[in-house]
């Protein structure tokens, strides 16, 4: 416990430095812009920055990405609430019962509400990662590469069975996203794989072309179909502060998807658009009389606003103490971690202390920030959300483009993005989830590595996978998952879910 | 990808009664690429003894992925689903095919495919800008190219003309846009842009032109 304290006092220590607030406050920021905004996701703004932090230390860098990816989980709210079109993927559900009490003259009280909601639970589940690290991370020591292998297998499991849809065609994407990463140079041999000669294919797909362009770009082609209607709540913001009653009918809800969320977030495979989802299903069953959800019940906008911004914090977990990215966003944070150096894993925090507990106390001062960042200066945002779309798209992509040539000062990369826009807008045509394939894409090279170590080591014995007992565990935890999710009984249950949240 | 969505736009009815038609195509699409990758992996080695050689990998993952397109394919076939929903990406995946063939290797043959792929992209994209589905061509078409003529042109250019140009060809990608508007808008989002990234962010990034010939210009690189 007292370890825990010291650790936290370094890492505050590292975090109020001017500097650090300074970037932490803009990554709150961007963050709330980009969450506000529809039609473009943390994904894309990670990425489209990541040239951005080239000139900064580690540490900051990181700070403020993170900070755009927790912050969009509070400045898509906003845009639920008001204007009823999810400003994040992770806020869709919060359209449901946010919208309808913004109708109600209770716009102030719903977004009061989810932001406190969103406070308490970035509280706990700070806490929760700082506390959780240590003990994770001499787990991880006890893995070898088969275990390594088998841990992602399941990670890969939990994204087909959280994954919307055809539980087949989630596997194609995985499949289709570890076959892009095959191309490059193979790991032992050093020899071209898949690169047609082409000098900037040499090192393989970059991870940001084909997230910019399968969720960027691809995005933004998909949104230029539907024409833009927004209407965006006119009445007064007046009496923010939620009521007694408001509060003590919301406790619950925000404390249930807080757990649910940050249970979510760890596992693999998670995240804050599912942990969303989850959260409000869970609350609407618990619910004495589930027909008001809805109509504007405020526990449908604290449960999931709760969860999302929980699962954003806790999905950092895997990834610092394992250094495996259990989402697509953190599978980002990979790339950015590499660019200044830094393995992702186990060693990060007994390296790099400073930077892994830095980054965990920002955490929480972010989200002090959010709060002030969203409550008192909610009129600038929905000033921002009569920004016509055809002003604003071409801004993302001039924005993109130049982020994503400036990573390697490379033509060649910004025209792959334009490939792979057309690949995920085509995807998107034939209800194939983009996220699995990024998910296989990022895991690829480490798979296969691990893959063939172990292969190595037990001298080519597959059963290897099964006989040593926690990769056993993992296996057998991804196959019962598997069945589970392809049973139709479940299977209908699923769809279910988000049919009705959808609705 | 190409060949799938080829594919995708011939009528469904026919001799064929697909049910599904998105994961009919769609999975047909997953098959041809595992072909592809097969094909693309052939001079790969594959295991020796019980070590993976550089081919096994990638020739694992294509052939899991030939038999999982197959199986999404049956499932389109015999299942019912949602129509397929009308898209028209076929110009723009010529010109960015034209583009790899370009950098793809030296010498003559390479930029001859290149050409001919441009040209067929342009007729196309001219042809279906005029037809009955303009709306349809118009997002992805207006889009990939405003990316490559930022790629093309931001180093002989610079980035003052690249973003400009780029801009403005990507604000064609809507019908609501309004002419006068989006050249002053382009502007203003070009001047931000030089503020913020070369100057603010101190990135490499030429502004001007410098030393602008023809072979900078075609090397497209």
């Amino acid at each position: 416990m007292t370890d825990l304290l010291q650790h936290l006092l370094l890492g505050f220590g590292v975090a109020l430095s001017p500097m650090n607030i300074l970037l932490c406050l803009i990554g709150a920021v961007v963050g709330t812009l980009i969450g506000v905004l529809p039609g473009i996701g943390p994904l894309a703004t990670i990425a489209m920055l990541l040239p951005i932090t080239f000139g900064l230390p580690p540490v900051g860098a990181l700070i403020m990405l993170a900070g755009i990816y927790y912050g969009a989980q509070y400045g898509g709210s906003t845009t639920s609430i008001l204007v009823n079109i999810p400003g994040e993927a992770s806020s869709v559900v919060t359209t449901l019962d946010g919208h309808q009490m913004a109708r109600q003259g209770r716009a102030g009280p719903a977004l009061a509400i989810a932001a406190i909601g969103s406070f308490f639970a970035g509280c706990v589940s700070t806490v929760l990662v700082a506390a959780l690290g240590a003990p994770l991370t001499s787990a991880a020591l006890l893995f070898g590469p088969a275990e390594y292998f088998s841990l992602m297998v399941l990670g890969l499991v939990f994204a087909v069975v959280l994954a919307k849809g055809s539980v087949l065609k989630a596997i194609a994407m995985i499949m289709m996203g570890l076959l892009m990463s095959m191309v490059g140079s193979d790991i032992e041999t050093g020899q071209s794989r898949m690169a047609f000669d082409i000098p900037e294919l040499s090192d393989g797909i970059g991870f940001v072309v084909v997230a910019m362009g399968v969720f960027g770009f691809a995005e933004i082609m998909r949104n230029l179909e539907q024409t833009d209607t927004r209407s965006v709540v006119n009445a007064k913001l007046t009496g923010l502060m939620p009521t007694w009653p408001d509060l003590k009918a919301s406790a619950g809800a925000i404390g249930r998807g807080t757990v649910l969320g940050s249970l979510l977030g760890i596992l693999p495979g998670g995240g804050a658009v599912i942990a969303a989802f989850a959260a409000y299903t869970f609350e609407k069953k618990m619910a004495r009389d589930p027909s008001r959800f809805g109509r504007g019940a405020i526990e449908g906008v604290a449960a999931p606003e709760s969860a999302n911004n929980a699962a954003a914090q806790t999905s950092f977990i895997p990834l610092l103490t394992l250094g495996i990215p259990p989402n697509a966003v953190m599978a980002l944070m990979v790339g950015a971690m590499t660019i200044h150096g830094i393995v992702p894993g186990p060693q990060v925090m007994t390296k790099q202390p400073d930077l892994f507990w830095g980054m965990i106390a920002s955490m929480w001062l972010g989200n002090l920030m959010l709060v002030i960042i969203n409550l008192p200066m909610v009129g600038v945002w929905v000033w921002l959300l009569r920004v016509p779309y055809r002003l604003l798209f071409p801004a993302i992509i001039i924005f993109c483009a130049i982020g994503v040539y400036s990573i390697n000062n490379s033509p060649f990369d910004t025209v792959m993005t334009a490939i792979f826009g057309v690949i995920g807008y085509w995807l998107v045509k034939h209800d194939f989830e983009p996220a699995p394939m990024l998910l296989g894409f990022v895991l690829g090279p480490l798979m296969e590595e691990n893959l063939r170590r172990a292969m190595l080591i037990a001298r080519g014995d597959p059963s290897t996978f099964v006989t040593r007992p926690i990769s056993g565990v993992l296996i057998a935890l991804a196959a019962i998952l598997l069945v589970v999710a392809v049973l139709p009984m479940i299977r209908s249950k699923r769809d279910e879910v988000f049919v009705e949240s959808e609705g | 990808m190409s060949e799938g969505v080829r594919a995708s736009r011939q009528p469904s009815h026919g001799g064929l009664k697909v049910r599904n038609p998105r994961d009919f195509w769609g999975g047909l699409a997953l098959i041809l690429l595992g072909l592809f990758a097969v094909w693309a992996s052939r001079d790969l080695p594959g295991m020796h003894g019980f070590a993976f050689g550089p081919g096994t990998a990638p020739r694992m993952f294509a052939f899991v992925l030939m038999a999982l397109g197959i199986a999404v394919m049956l499932v389109g076939y015999f299942t019912d689903g949602p129509a397929l929903e009308r898209y028209e990406i076929v110009a723009p995946t010529l010109i960015c095919l034209s583009y790899m063939f370009v950098v793809s290797g030296q010498g003559v043959a390479p930029r001859v495919v290149a050409a001919i792929l441009l040209l067929a992209g342009v007729v196309l994209a001219v042809i279906g800008l005029m037809g009955p589905r303009r709306q349809l061509v118009r997002g992805p078409l207006c889009i990939s190219i405003s990316i490559i003529i930022f790629a093309v042109a931001v180093r002989p250019l610079g980035l003052v003309i690249a973003s400009y140009l780029s801009i403005v060809s990507a604000a064609a990608a809507t019908p609501e846009v309004r002419w006068i508007e989006t050249l002053i808008w382009s502007a203003v989002l070009t001047v931000f842009c030089v503020l913020l990234f070369p100057i603010a962010l101190n990135l490499p990034l030429q502004l001007w032109p410098t030393n602008l010939s023809w072979s900078s210009l075609l090397s497209f690189r």
